[in-house]
């Protein structure tokens, strides 16, 4: 016992002679607790980051001031005052920059619609051939796929139009195909109903007219479920649904009159319009992603056991059913995470028309906008934000399903 | 119980299994073979049948187009044109060959750009060789210096004057380090002792510890001196970045992103994984920001918003704003890669160092890393291919890339709208280069796989 008290005055003399010390020998013991450092980090990170934001942010303000600019969105509102070159939407160049960031997203999300649509059933078909058994059909699957792959989405994109679609007959030799339909090198003209309502009231209608049988479904649900047979009321709410609709339908068609193609002057008017900007983005994109698809594909089908297709036709089924019944529900599972990226990836990559001249978001807003107002800062952040709301929700949604093919395990 | 008994049963003791059976006679040979697998039924003999017209008039098409009806020599797009009206006339290209290739560098000056890249190359070359110590560092030496080199050859300028005093050092740096890992190599293959080792005891006369580090040190600054002593003689014609284009430009462009790439996904990809709430949710928000908009949105961010958002007396050309657009873009991409490696990591190894005693960054760099990295080889090949097709988007914002330069070639006024020939030749350029990279890839894949 005696020892700790002679020891004792001999440890603490050094330390209270040199407090300095002594307090670098507590931080280093400090900095070497994982918490301590842990917190420490994260501190200075934050602050770079703060920091960096700030300095960022002072550096816009001083440059914005320098220049006489002011930042907000009230820019929104002053009329555009450009002419759009195709719009699914109606526009004027009357319209303000709202109606004009509408438009591009519009056209993005058509475009990338349809490449999407059409890329995955060509995608599915190539990755299918590719696992043939005939050894011409796999090799020529192969190497559209090698060679779409390999080649950037922007030549692809550039080559259709300028090799194929600007080289079409100008609009007094194009091609026809009755009054129907007329191809030349501004794009494709197609015979189309028109109406003096927008369209947009006619598919609202369709769709309230929808939401209202849905909802008698569901209203008579319970019922059905007890009884196995609907109730009066439902044939009842049916039967009016059925008259007004009747209505609608003759009251919409006598405002229809169809609108035909005409050559009037050096272009046609009339009929539905695709330009050929469209048309070269949209075989360039969907050759491009069906290629991909097609990759994504064969791996989910090459992941399933060989075994599975053997029992399929060992019981008689043939190739196609093998495929749809056994191969393809199985497949979808690892199919569906890398299909959504694919998806992802052609809604942003259809960007990318802006390189000829297809009127979607970068396009009108990021460049034609941009360089009207110069409101670079507010402009970019609309145009991410877009593209980041899509991406969420695209990913959103396909999780949401993708937990509802994935095996149920309990 | 021995009627069970196999072992004991003579006849299945001596098990001889029948051999297996030839194939049928109508499978045998390269015939059979056909037979069997493209005309086996009426579907699959008319599907074969389909294809292979479509394959021949394809073919024919194409190699008519663009071999036997083809126009080399020519002056300009009329004579093509007379010459052979439905050939591709190959001659535009080939008189624009040198432009996109090198843009619009000087003419006297493309030399520079052909040392540049062979000094590049070199500078790797001792790599292939497994008798060359410290490997890893020749590689994290090419990373850290050779762009000093490249750029001093690319762009020119004098010593002290165009040069700035951080880059003139730096190059002279670089030069020495190629130099000293050359005169190793060789001196290895002599079966010599290194240059190293030469100085170790003169260095020790005068130090006790670190010995090897400061004797290194000392040839490099040698070296370096008497590298900066001679380079101050030489004067390079100066060039403007404006003038840089062509497959040289991409492959500027590509290859800063492809080196800066792994570095940024490699800290961006541990902060993801850090257990810190701060660090994580960091660099979470720039990855998912970076990866879910297109790369043109942030090639225009980095070309409109920059300027705004830096002071006004800090320029940059438009190279050096797509270049950290470029690297912030990949640098996201090879991020989740490097993720995907570090999860697939078994916990073991990371209990395993922790075993050890090894601290974070031991444990990360030491460890784990090295693992995941190589088990991603060919995750970050595929990235590396997608980079050197996207940076074909530099175009749109102006940078006479490859592509551009290709677009060109129908402004010129003796090509006026010669669009097919050189957008087909740098799809082969491009499918040439991606292909062999991805056959590398699946090559690599076969080699390294592990398994755990």
């Amino acid at each position: 016992m005696t020892q700790p008290s002679v020891s004792k005055p001999s440890k603490n003399t050094p330390k209270q002679t040199n407090l300095f010390l002594s307090l670098i020998e507590k931080n280093r013991l400090l900095l070497n607790d994982d918490s301590y450092r842990a917190v420490v980090l994260q501190a200075v990170v934050l602050a770079a980051v703060l920091f960096g934001l700030w300095f960022l942010f002072s550096n816009a303000s001083e440059n914005l001031n320098r220049l006489g600019m002011t930042f907000g969105f009230d820019f929104l509102q002053v009329t555009a005052g450009f002419n759009i070159s195709w719009s699914l939407i109606p526009y004027d160049s009357s319209m303000s920059y709202w109606r004009v960031f509408f438009v591009g997203i519009v056209n993005t999300l058509i475009l990338s619609f349809c490449v999407i649509v059409v890329g995955t059933i060509i995608g599915t078909a190539v990755g299918i051939l590719r696992l043939s058994a005939n050894p011409l059909v796999s090799q020529l699957a192969r190497w559209y796929v090698e060679i779409v792959r390999n080649v950037p989405l922007l030549i692809q994109i550039i080559f259709w139009f300028t090799v194929v679609f600007s080289t079409l007959p100008a609009p007094r030799q194009s091609y026809h195909l009755g009054e129907w339909l007329v191809l030349n090198n501004r794009g494709l003209y197609v015979i189309s109903l028109e109406s003096a309502f927008s369209w947009g009231w006619i598919f609202a209608l369709i769709g309230a007219l929808g939401a209202a049988i849905y909802g008698l479904f569901r209203w008579s649900k319970p019922y059905y479920k007890v009884s196995g047979s609907r109730s009066a009321g439902f044939y009842i709410g049916l039967v009016f649904w059925a008259v007004a609709a009747c209505w609608a339908v003759w009251f919409i068609s006598h405002s229809l009159s169809l609108s035909i193609p005409t050559l009037q002057g050096f272009n046609f008017s009339g009929g539905a319009f695709l330009p050929a900007s469209f048309g070269a983005a949209f075989v360039a994109m969907t050759v491009y992603r069906s290629a991909a698809i097609a990759e994504t594909v064969r791996a989910g089908m090459q992941s399933i056991d060989r075994g599975q297709s053997e029992a399929a036709f060992t019981i008689g089924f043939s190739r196609v059913q093998s495929l749809r019944l056994i191969l393809i529900p199985q497949a979808i599972r690892s199919i569906i995470p890398p299909m959504t990226n694919s998806w992802l990836a052609a809604t942003k990559d259809s960007s990318l028309a802006v390189a000829i001249g297809f009127p979607e978001l970068v396009s009108v807003f990021m460049q034609t906008s941009m360089n009207q107002t110069g409101r670079a800062i507010e402009i970019i952040f609309m145009v991410m934000g877009f593209y980041i709301f899509i991406s969420l929700l695209i990913s959103y949604l396909l999780n949401k399903f993708n937990d509802s093919v994935q095996y149920k395990v309990r | 119980m021995d009627d069970l008994n196999v072992n004991n049963e003579p006849a299945l003791k001596q098990f001889v299994p029948t051999p297996s059976r030839p194939p049928r006679k109508s499978e045998r040979g390269i015939i059979g073979a056909i037979r069997h697998r493209c005309f086996n039924s009426i579907g699959n003999s008319l599907l074969t049948l389909c294809v292979a017209v479509v394959l021949f008039y394809l073919l024919k098409y194409i190699l008519d187009w663009a071999v036997f009806n083809a126009v080399f020599i020519a002056d300009n797009r009329r004579q093509c044109m007379d010459i052979s009206p439905d050939g591709a006339c190959w001659a535009g290209v080939i008189s624009w060959f040198n432009g996109l290739i090198y843009g619009r560098f000087p003419l006297e000056e493309q030399w520079r750009v052909n040392s540049g890249v062979l000094l590049g190359l070199a500078w790797l070359l001792p790599l292939m060789s497994k008798r060359v110590a410290l490997r890893n560092f020749i590689l994290l030496s090419w990373i850290g210096l050779y762009p000093f080199v490249g750029a001093y050859l690319f762009l020119g300028g004098r010593f002290g004057a165009e040069l700035g005093l951080v880059h003139g050092t730096m190059t002279c740096f670089a030069l020495a380090f190629l130099t000293i890992i050359y005169t190793n190599w060789i001196l290895s293959g002599l079966g010599k002792k290194g240059l190293n080792e030469l100085f170790v005891p003169l260095v020790s006369r005068w130090v006790q510890r670190r010995i090897h580090l400061l004797s290194f040190l000392t040839i490099l600054l040698l070296v370096a001196l008497f590298i900066a002593f001679g380079l101050s003689y030489v004067a390079l014609e100066p060039v403007a970045i404006e003038r840089w284009g062509g497959l040289f430009l991409t492959f500027i462009i590509a290859g800063f992103a492809i080196t800066m790439a792994i570095p940024v996904g490699v800290v961006l990809a541990l902060g993801r994984r850090s257990k810190l709430p701060v660090i994580h949710w960091i660099s979470m928000i720039i990855i998912e920001l970076v990866r879910s908009v297109p790369l043109i949105t942030v090639l225009f961010m980095a070309v409109t918003l920059l300027p705004i958002f830096l002071p006004a007396d800090m320029e940059f050309n438009k190279l050096t704003q797509v270049l950290v657009a470029v690297c912030l873009f990949a640098g996201a991409y090879m991020a989740e890669n490097i993720r995907g490696g570090l999860q697939a990591i078994p916990k073991g190894q990371y209990e395993a160092a922790a075993t050890l005693g090894l601290g974070y960054l031991h444990t990360m760099v030491l460890v784990i890393l090295p693992q995941a990295l190589k088990m991603m080889i060919p995750n970050i090949m595929t990235s590396f291919i997608s980079l050197l097709k996207d940076t074909t988007l530099v175009s749109i914002i102006g940078l006479f890339d490859i592509m551009l330069m290709a677009r060109n070639i129908a402004n010129d006024k003796d090509w006026v709208g010669l669009h097919t020939e050189p957008l087909v030749m740098i799809s082969v350029l491009f499918f040439v280069l991606c292909y062999s990279m991805s056959q590398y890839s699946l090559n690599l894949e076969k080699r390294l796989k592990v398994d755990h």
